[in-house]
């Protein structure tokens, strides 16, 4: 009696495809990680507490608005900006302004903006769509956040620290701080791209005639297309390209994909819990689930529509 | 954290700082990112591996050189040592922290971020061979419909292709791939292409991935961004003459032939009438930027 599964070609060449899967994300996330751990170890040692409270605005719901632009002045990857996040909320930064400029720097800046008006044909509209989209959800979910007691949502290591101690402000304590943030965000930014190639590999087939099927709704498709990019979890540069790629599907679908993937994703729930607590994170991922497919809807059947018969009505330059 | 605990994170810092180096000593990065991002895998795989080594050499905080008689530094509240500290609790005194272990740091030890991320690395190195397979890139595939739906750029003329498009020594124009992909999706563009002796040059898949049977291959071509998570294929449908001979497939060719567009199912789809395919070199990288 054989105690063992044969290993199949299928198999074998599932193995393969995930394991490129896992390379390609841990290899090009990693030297980001590490970037968004050395700023988070020397903020983390050398910026003075309460630095934040004076740049932002006193008002905090002021200071949740700008928090949400910071993005076009400091563009990080979804990757790099969990690490400078823990620093920051450690150090003081109100935690509804992290999560705004959290959620919406990996989409409102500069590289994603080009990346977006690029795959849709130079389009202006989608691109102010999806940037504006992703804005206006991350204040929202900031503004929601405020309102609720940290404790419910922070990891009790994350707290700020009230405490006067005096931790040495060396380069020293800024390597070990470093060094710290980065095994603790490596960790679960790996098992989060595990789970990424496991999918991508085995379960997730965008041009199977199920994924084709959602485009005939809109509502099933932003649904659906966010579900996809959860498990794609590409890069918010790249993946407007593949956002336009599914032409059977309308704008909602598709702002759904590029608004909810850099949000939140496979990989990001996994970041995240170095900073919030799992129930916060379950909340957090349906609240962007419900706001971006209602964004999604407005956009598409308002929005877009509105603003592209209004283009199209206008003369073409001389 | 222990000087302990920092000297093995450090070692699984090395580890991780070594892979990146050793992906871009091998040249294995090629074929998992885009050639803008293979220096940010030097530079990380060195700030890793200089992080790592610097943890091994000096595992403990060091105290500062300056007095902090004006810094605000006491200590006024209780609370759980588990270090060594050698001094009374609850109390207002002061104290360096590089002596002390007490939890306001989280996280896992290094045993277990050594378990759960350097085994992945291993088996996925191991595994990998470096390229999709033919299934895995069949889920890939540029969809035709959105090349008419998102086309954009400068209007394109017969004049621009006699003046900027190279030839071969047959007189075949050596068009980019993606440039054939993407003229079916423009009516006028097709005009311009319909019947031109071209030359495509690529990597050839089989003929199970056309979508017409019968004296087939493909060629393609893969367009990223960033990474291989990201890469889309376009390709062109290669038609044999009867008789010819055929590449193997997964080699890097050039193929010399009439491009011409067919319709299947309705969608309009570009078509290689093939003079020959050769066996060509390998370009550094095989990816073709999307931007």
């Amino acid at each position: 009696m054989r105690l063992y599964a044969p290993v199949t070609q299928e198999t074998q060449e599932q193995l393969s495809d995930g394991s490129m899967e896992f390379l390609s994300i841990f290899l090009e996330g990693l030297p980001f990680i590490l970037l968004g751990t050395l700023v988070s170890g020397f903020l983390g040692t050398y910026l003075p507490r309460g630095t934040f409270e004076k740049i932002l605005p006193k008002n905090p719901i002021l200071a949740i608005f700008v928090s949400g632009l910071l993005g076009a002045i400091f563009p990080v990857c979804e990757c790099a900006v969990v690490p400078v996040i823990r620093r920051l909320v450690k150090n003081g930064l109100p935690v509804s302004s992290a999560l705004a400029y959290m959620l919406a720097a990996p989409i409102f800046n500069p590289v994603t903006a080009i990346s977006t008006y690029k795959a849709f044909g130079d389009s202006i509209p989608v691109t102010f769509s999806r940037l504006a989209m992703g804005y206006m959800i991350a204040v929202i979910i900031a503004l929601i956040v405020s309102r609720i007691a940290h404790e419910l949502f922070l990891k009790p290591s994350m707290k700020a620290d009230d405490h006067h101690h005096h931790h040495p402000r060396n380069i020293n304590a800024a390597l070990n701080n470093s060094l710290r943030d980065l095994m603790d965000v490596g960790l679960y930014f790996t098992i989060g791209v595990v789970l990424t190639a496991l999918l991508k590999t085995t379960v997730i087939d965008p041009t199977s005639d199920f994924w084709q099927t959602l485009a005939n709704n809109s509502i099933i498709g932003s649904a659906g297309m966010m579900v996809l990019a959860f498990v794609l979890s590409l890069c918010s540069t790249s993946d407007a390209f593949i956002a336009a790629n599914f032409a059977n599907f309308r704008y909602g679908p598709k702002l759904a994909f590029m608004v909810f993937g850099p949000m939140i994703d496979a990989k990001l729930v996994f970041l995240y819990s170095t900073v919030f607590r799992w129930k916060f994170i379950l909340f957090l991922t349906i609240a962007i689930f419900i706001l971006t497919g209602a964004f999604a809807l407005l956009f598409e059947t308002q929005i877009l529509p509105m603003w592209m018969d209004q283009q199209s009505t206008l003369p073409l330059p001389s | 954290m222990t000087s302990l605990q920092t000297r093995l994170f450090g070692l699984i810092a090395c580890s991780w700082g070594g892979v990146l180096l050793y992906f871009y000593h091998s040249t294995r990065v090629r074929k998992y990112l885009a050639p803008d991002f293979h220096h940010f895998i030097l530079a990380g795989g060195i700030g890793i591996l200089v992080l790592g080594i610097y943890s091994l050499i000096n595992p403990k905080e060091k105290k500062d050189s300056h007095d902090h008689k004006d810094h605000d530094h006491d200590h006024d509240h209780d609370h759980e040592h588990e270090g060594n500290c050698d001094h009374h609790h609850g109390h207002d005194h002061e104290h360096e922290h590089a002596a002390c272990n007490h939890p306001h740091e989280e996280g896992h030890g290094p045993l277990i971020t050594a378990l759960l991320t350097l085994v992945p690395l291993t088996i996925a190195m191991t595994y990998s061979k470096d390229t999709f397979s033919f299934t895995a890139l069949s889920k890939k595939r540029v969809s035709i419909q959105s090349v008419a739906q998102n086309q954009s750029g400068p209007p394109f003329t017969r004049e621009d292709l006699e003046k900027n498009v190279s030839r071969n020594e047959l007189g075949e124009f050596q068009i980019r791939m993606i440039t054939a992909f993407y003229a079916a999706g423009d009516r006028e563009i097709q005009g311009i292409f319909e019947g031109l002796p071209v030359e495509l040059e690529g990597r050839i898949a089989p003929e199970e991935l056309s979508k017409k049977k019968g004296n087939r291959m493909l060629i393609f071509r893969k367009i990223i961004t960033c990474c291989a998570a990201d890469l889309q294929m376009v390709d062109v449908a290669l038609e044999f003459p009867d008789g010819a001979v055929r590449p193997t497939p997964g080699d890097w060719a050039k193929a010399g032939g009439i491009l011409t567009f067919e319709t299947i199912n309705g969608d309009v789809f570009p078509l290689l009438k093939v003079r020959e395919v050769v066996e060509a070199e390998e370009p550094y990288s095989e990816f073709q930027l999307r931007q």
